[in-house]
């Protein structure tokens, strides 16, 4: 560490410059080009929890860390929004995230039923993962197709018109692929 | 004036303000939870909805939240709606669904505001019977409790801590009915301010913690106005306390803030909240300690040490009384060392006992050099003290030197809000009411210039728009720039002094010029500095500044200096001469034991070597005859003393003390305290009756037999106390104030394990206040109430009902008692050079020598409250501070012991390195335990001697 002017008179104490030894430089990268768009570091906290996300799957306490020495914002802050957002994960999601519709069309196509079926069936309430790790159950206010409800949001893959019968083809596909995964 | 009609009775209420407030202050019991005075409105809660109506003929009218509504003229509202009341009551039963009723077992029962709302509401019976979300609680730190169960959601605690306070690390974490407000991760609140949480927070879910060890609920508490006396600020705080029912609890239980509009308003800092419990420490003084003939052995106690043995106070007195005879020319010399964390009263006893010339300041000529300088420069009448409320509507403030955040927190907090005053200006353009919280703080506008210069980057710093960090030196130019930019009236940069720091570095010359520019722009310009920084030509320079600003606006200017203790201006006043210092002292002392003369010292409530190096001061108590040492704790010259007087400490006594702007306030006893103890002036006032010396002042002391006694003496001797009598509240004839509320309980059982007698309560000779239940209750009928509480309020919240409009000063508040002060403009501080009172750089610079200055910290500097069980336990540990270029040349690693000598002291403390100090310091911290007389050191040279590496033991390499 040096002194970056070299003069004793000082504006303002130099932030350690550099990138923050647990982002990498892909990240480092994305998130430069994020904040470029805002008037302030402190809105591309946001945008740079999921980068991270995106290239680690989830959000660590170190990962939150490195995120919030680099754009200098507070931790406490950035855990505020990350646990604001659900789709930002503050523990390992499963492999396979189900989003299940709770929008008052696919309540009263019995949604409510689905999930305790779903519940019984993976042994996880919401917001949690089941033990194998491959599914991670959420609810969702409305996915918008309420014309076909109701519904549920695979991945990125939307379920429509669900059943008992669909939802268990459904799982016993991913779970045999998760299983070929491993075995191979 | 505005007239709006509210459940049909017309009255008058001013224009701009939101209907909440003004149904509270007209006494109106309506419910609410996010909305706070000090912070204003959100609509957050739902809970103040009132029904407004059209005009006369609207019956139905429609619900609106009474905090975000403005009050319009002919306006029409009803609190008493019948929908307005259900909607009310189905608020509150939504939010308490989660919380847990668990208040038998809540420290905020009692004391409640969601307690109180509940109860308003009307909401009695539970209908949900759902399941309630649990969750797990944080550790916080040693001075707080969380149990977010609790919780209702209504964002005040981040309102207050994040928005009003400046903290980062309390967040509302979550949603939904999940929302949690906590850290990040577990640890403690590092925020100064945290404490407050307990006063704002509406229930138990920040609770105090250091009350918990000895807690009672708010109505078996007895509460008494006090004064924090852990800074110069002069905050009112409302101790409380109970007598121990169990063994091993404290008398003292704990201190809540006490409104003061013009000084702390409903804030406080931690070390005032949390450093009461010194006076529960288990090595409080309470016996008269006389000297043991045995003598101390071993190489722990330190040199001069002595042992003592209890004696019974009579005796002391005697032996005492016995040193105050045959005093007199060639006879034997009594001097008293007064004490700036003592009160008046007990300093004038000193001076009346010793003699205006044989009464010393008990500091180091520094000390009282910078505080004869604030003295000196409040005198001018260009300059005022500006209270809080006008710190916080300053609209261009300059910091030179002092760290306020650590020295004068309460100011500090003052200035953060102070930073919003351009927002709440556009939104008044706007018409945006200023109670509009969320609205004001988005608004986009220019910051408050607030510019701080010093040696260390403030906690402050965020909001500030230009910090400066440099040497002392740097700092004076800097400070000469600004003035002469001032006084020419503009931005040319060659009238800058030439050959100064400033001159030649365009970037001093910059920002001076910019300072400049805000301060003479600015409507309400404010110039903080103080003692603390140890630089009287940076307090001259802030005089200067002020004036210079005040020829051209043509009014006063507002400053605030700080002093560093409790009493520090009302020392000053007591002086006989200005340079009644320990250094001066010392010689006197040395003098005439040459001459064969003996030497008393009486040091009243004063560390010696807090003031002096700790050699020094040693000597100095070596070399009199007889010490005798009156003080609550033992330290450093206690245990050097022949005779020691066990005395109360503030709030178990009356006293009055002078704080940083020069106003005069008196601190209540609240309890009586344990063992022998007793005012300070009253040890000297016995030892005087029980001698035989007759004088005028003797026979003066021997009538004093209250508190007032003596003030009123202080008086009639000294004219700039001549308005001190007034600080006296008085009761109705044949009444006091209760102490305890009507409720405590215990009365006659308390005290049953021990005996069963039921004594009667003890008498409070001094003050108009009892000591028991009986007495006058409403914080309205007398300001020396100091338990708030109003029927149906039973939280401190209730304060709002005892001032005259939210936010106003208190019912019945007489007029501050403020020194008697000449006030003129006297020339003489301004011809003082400024370079005179330059650091000069020692002739024989070397390479490795860097300038000491002085570090505070919250935590850690107080001189008492370090005795306080949950500061000590957060204590920072002595550093030394480096800017990391200045480390590598003298090849310092973090976290290095360096070994420093300045002058003739050698200390060794470990390295921090940090880029927020400035280059060419070494940062001290003042304060800290063992390392308390370091600020009598400094600034000065440091020499660095030599660096033990990191890991590495005793063998260091010598550099």
């Amino acid at each position: 560490m040096t002194n970056p002017t070299g003069k004793v008179w000082q504006r303002i104490p130099a932030r350690q410059e550099g990138p923050a030894p647990e982002l990498s430089t892909e990240e480092i990268r994305a998130i430069d080009e994020e904040r470029s768009h805002y008037e302030n570091d402190a809105a591309a906290g946001l945008e740079a929890l999921r980068i991270v996300q995106r290239a680690r799957g989830w959000i660590s306490d170190d990962s939150l860390r490195a995120i919030s020495a680099y754009l200098g914002i507070a931790e406490a802050e950035l855990e505020g929004l990350a646990t604001y957002y659900q789709l930002l994960f503050r523990r390992p999601p499963g492999a396979e995230v189900l989003q299940l519709c709770r929008s008052s069309s696919c309540w009263i196509l019995g949604c409510e039923q689905l999930q305790g079926w779903l519940e019984q069936e993976l042994q996880v309430r919401p917001g949690e993962t089941t033990a194998d790790g491959i599914f991670t159950l959420l609810e969702n206010p409305c996915l918008g197709a309420c014309d076909r409800a109701p519904v549920m949001l695979l991945g990125e893959a939307l379920h429509t018109n669900l059943t008992e019968e669909k939802l268990r083809e459904v799982l016993a596909e991913k779970r045999r692929r998760h299983a070929d995964q491993s075995a191979d | 004036m505005l007239t709006i009609t509210i459940d049909g009775e017309e009255c008058e209420a001013e224009a701009g303000q939101n209907l909440l407030s003004i149904c509270l202050a007209r006494g109106i019991d309506l419910p609410y939870f996010c909305w706070h005075p000090a912070m204003g409105s959100v609509g957050a809660c739902r809970q103040c909805a009132v029904i407004e109506h059209k005009d006369e003929q609207d019956q139905q009218g429609q619900l609106v939240m009474s905090c975000m509504t403005a009050i319009r003229d002919g306006g029409r509202y009803s609190v008493d709606a019948h929908a307005a009341r259900e909607f009310r009551g189905g608020i509150i039963e939504n939010l308490m669904t989660n919380h847990p009723h668990d208040c038998p077992v809540c420290e905020e029962g009692g004391e409640c505001h969601l307690q109180d709302m509940t109860e308003m509401t009307g909401h009695t019976v539970r209908r949900y019977r759902g399941p309630k979300r649990t969750h797990r609680n944080q550790y916080l730190g040693p001075f707080i409790n969380h149990e977010m169960n609790r919780c209702i959601a209504c964002y005040r605690c981040t309102r207050y801590y994040r928005d009003y306070a400046g903290g980062s690390d309390l967040e509302a974490l979550g949603r939904n009915n999940q929302v949690y407000f906590g850290r990040h991760e577990d640890g403690r609140l590092l925020n100064g301010f945290s404490g407050n949480l307990v006063e704002v927070c509406p229930t138990g879910v920040f609770t105090d913690k250091t009350f918990s060890r000895h807690y009672v609920r708010k109505w078996d508490q007895q509460m008494a106005p006090s004064i924090c006396e852990h800074c110069g600020v002069g905050c009112n705080t409302a101790p409380a306390a109970r007598q121990p029912g169990r063994p091993g609890d404290p008398w003292l239980r704990r201190v809540t803030n006490l409104y003061n509009r013009d000084i702390n308003g409903y804030f406080l800092c931690d070390r005032g909240r949390f450093g009461y419990e010194y006076a529960n420490s288990p090595a409080r003084l309470s016996q008269v300690l006389e000297r043991d003939n045995v003598d101390v052995i071993g190489s722990s106690a330190g040199e001069g040490v002595l042992s003592h043995r209890e004696i019974p106070p009579g005796e002391g007195v005697e032996a005492f009384a016995r040193h105050l005879e045959d005093q007199g020319p060639g006879k034997h010399l009594l001097l008293g060392i007064g004490s700036p964390r003592s009160s008046l009263e007990n300093n004038f006893a000193l001076r009346t006992l010793a003699g205006a010339e044989h009464f010393y300041a008990g500091l180091g000529a520094t000390d009282l050099q910078l505080l004869r300088l604030v003295d000196t420069i409040q005198r001018d009448d260009r300059i005022r003290s500006a209270t809080t409320p006008e710190i916080e509507q300053a609209d261009a403030i300059l910091i030179l030197g002092e760290d306020i955040d650590n020295t004068a927190p309460r100011v500090a907090l003052a200035v953060r809000q102070a930073a919003l005053n351009h927002r709440r200006q556009r939104a008044a353009e706007l018409k945006i009411p200023d109670w509009q919280d969320a609205a004001v703080r988005q608004l986009p506008a220019p910051p408050v210039p607030i510019i701080f210069v010093g040696w260390e980057i403030p906690p402050l710093a965020d909001c500030c728009t230009n910090q400066m960090i440099g040497t002392p030196e740097i700092l004076v130019s800097f400070a000469e720039a600004v003035l002469a930019t001032i006084r020419k009236g503009s931005g040319d940069k060659d009238i800058l002094p030439a050959g100064t720091e400033a001159s030649q570095d365009s970037d001093i010359g910059e920002v001076a010029t910019e300072t400049a520019q805000a301060l003479a722009a600015a409507k309400r310009p404010l110039v903080i500095a103080g003692c603390g920084a140890r630089q009287p030509g940076l307090l001259r320079a802030a005089g200067l500044i002020a004036t210079a600003l005040a020829e051209k606006k043509g009014n006063a200017v507002n400053t605030y200096l700080a002093c560093p203790e409790v009493n520090s201006l009302g020392l000053v006043q007591l002086l006989a001469s200005g340079d009644m210092h320990l250094e001066r002292l010392q010689g006197i002392v040395t003098e005439a034991r040459q001459k064969g003369t003996a030497v008393t010292l009486v040091v009243l409530e004063n560390d010696l070597s807090r003031r002096l190096e700790r050699s020094q001061a040693r000597n100095l108590l070596a070399e009199a005859d007889t010490v005798i040492a009156l003080d609550h704790l033992p330290n450093d010259t206690t245990r050097r003393a022949h005779l020691v007087f066990p005395t109360a400490a503030t709030p178990e006594c009356q006293g009055s003390v002078v704080n940083s702007t020069g106003r005069v306030q008196r601190h209540y006893g609240v309890y009586e305290g344990i063992g022998f103890i007793q005012e300070g002036w009253r040890w000297l006032a016995d030892a005087l009756s029980a001698s035989n010396q007759h004088s005028d002042s003797a026979d003066q002391i021997r009538s004093w037999q209250h508190c007032d006694d003596v003030i009123r003496t202080l008086a009639e001797t000294l004219p700039v106390f001549s308005k001190l009598p007034a600080v006296s509240v008085t009761v109705p004839e044949g009444f006091l104030v209760a102490r305890q509320s009507h409720r405590a309980s215990g009365r006659t059982a308390i005290g049953s394990a021990r005996h069963v007698a039921e004594l009667p309560p003890p008498e409070d000779t001094d003050a108009p206040l009892s000591y028991s239940m009986e007495g006058i209750h409403d914080p309205a009928a007398s300001t020396l109430q100091a338990m708030i509480r109003a029927p149906g309020w039973t939280s401190n919240q209730s304060i709002h009902q005892f001032l005259h409009g939210i936010n106003g000063p208190r019912i019945g508040r007489p007029e501050p008692v403020t020194l008697q002060r000449t006030t003129a403009p006297l020339p003489h501080w301004q011809s003082v050079e400024l370079h005179g009172s330059r650091h000069q750089p020692g002739e024989n610079k070397d390479a490795k020598g860097l300038l000491a200055i002085p570090l505070y910290r919250l935590i850690g500097s107080g001189e008492l409250s370090n005795s306080a069980e949950g500061i000590a336990s957060v204590m920072t540990e002595a550093f030394a501070k480096i800017h990391p270029a200045d480390a590598a040349a003298l090849d310092i690693n973090q976290g290095d012991e360096i070994q420093l000598s300045l002058g003739e002291t050698s200390l060794q403390l470990q390295s921090q390195l940090d880029f927020e100090i400035a280059p060419g310091v070494i940062g001290l911290p003042c304060g800290l335990p063992k390392f308390g007389d370091i600020a009598a050191l400094l600034p000065s040279q440091a020499r660095i001697i030599r660096v033990i590496r990191y890991g590495q033991k005793m063998e260091g390499d010598d550099c």
